[in-house]
């Protein structure tokens, strides 16, 4: 059986920004969310795919930083 | 003319349906999320497994480099991205709106060793999650027509097309010899939805595949698109008389 590849790689925060604000991407491994704290978005990472959706992004509007 | 087949009171087409703008991203994610898993076997039957002549025809005229970037948009199951990795390209990222078609995608690429290279990322061909001018080639293969907006997604290549960067998009089009099109219709109207709905148990979602290829513009307003968007050097070639086309241009 290969094994399934589902952790994330940091390395894609070279090629993605976020969606519409076009601003770098923070990575938080605890949470498993990608940040745009330009925007005050975070996007989720599920099985290991960035869900770069606006519509599917939390607002990080009142999280302690 | 208009760049966008939207309508100016906020609705749009879903297949000859007319939608609210806003309700067609969510109808398509629908209809690829119902059929992902048979999408391959339902393009074979289909076309009689033409779509793989095509694809073929497109990664010729593409011709991959290994010191070249792809962005593949739309193509969530992976054909063109493994196309490209198996004649030498470069690192490639698959960006769908459909997480569905992105896990066949990502599975298959497990399957065939495809490891290194493929980066698989969920997102809207006209909202990228991609950095300005950072790709060198950018594909869009039957995916298009999906989109709300045709000319902001053809916009959004154009911005993040490295100068010198290459926009191809492969999509079906208007058979351009008369009898032709009159049989092609017969069967795109009264097979592919029955044949569509008994592999895949969702008729309705080809019923709306073989509306939406009627709805999307000719080979020339689709030309006037992708030059309105800044592509210079813009190039048409029709496959299978032009059941689909390519559709080329360069970011100068």
């Amino acid at each position: 059986m290969p094994e399934r590849v589902s952790a994330f790689d940091t390395k894609l925060l070279d090629i993605l920004v976020a969606p519409g604000t076009h601003a770098p991407l923070r990575y938080d491994a605890a949470a498993q969310e990608l940040i745009d704290d330009k925007g005050g978005l975070a996007y989720p990472i599920r099985d290991g795919i960035p869900i770069m959706l606006v519509d599917e992004a939390r607002s990080t509007e009142g999280d302690a930083r | 003319m208009t760049n966008s087949h939207s309508h100016n009171d906020g609705t749009t087409h879903f297949g000859f349906k007319t939608v609210a703008e806003n309700e067609k991203v969510s109808l398509v994610r629908g209809v690829f999320d119902s059929v992902a898993s048979k999408y391959d076997l339902m393009n074979d039957l289909m076309s009689a497994g033409v779509h793989r002549l095509w694809k073929s025809a497109f990664l010729d005229m593409l011709r991959p480099r290994p010191d070249q970037t792809l962005l593949d948009v739309g193509g969530g199951t992976g054909d063109i991205a493994f196309g490209w990795k198996k004649r030498g390209g470069g690192p490639v990222t698959v960006c769908d709106i459909n997480r569905e078609m992105l896990s066949v995608g990502r599975d298959r690429a497990v399957d065939r060793n495809l490891l290194n290279g493929l980066t698989w990322v969920c997102g809207n061909a006209e909202d990228l999650p991609i950095p300005d001018r950072s790709v060198d080639r950018y594909t869009i293969a039957f995916c298009l027509r999906n989109v709300t907006h045709w000319d902001r997604a053809i916009a959004e290549a154009y911005r993040v097309l490295r100068p010198g960067g290459r926009f191809m998009c492969l999509e079906f089009s208007r058979v351009i010899v008369p009898g032709l099109r009159e049989a092609y219709d017969s069967y795109s109207f009264n097979v592919l939805p029955k044949v569509g709905g008994m592999v895949t148990g969702n008729a309705e979602a080809y019923q709306y595949l073989v509306e939406s290829i009627r709805k999307f513009p000719p080979q020339e307003e689709m030309a006037a698109m992708v030059e309105a968007a800044g592509f210079a050097r813009v190039e048409v070639r029709n496959l299978s008389a032009g059941i689909a086309a390519i559709h080329s241009g360069w970011r100068l």
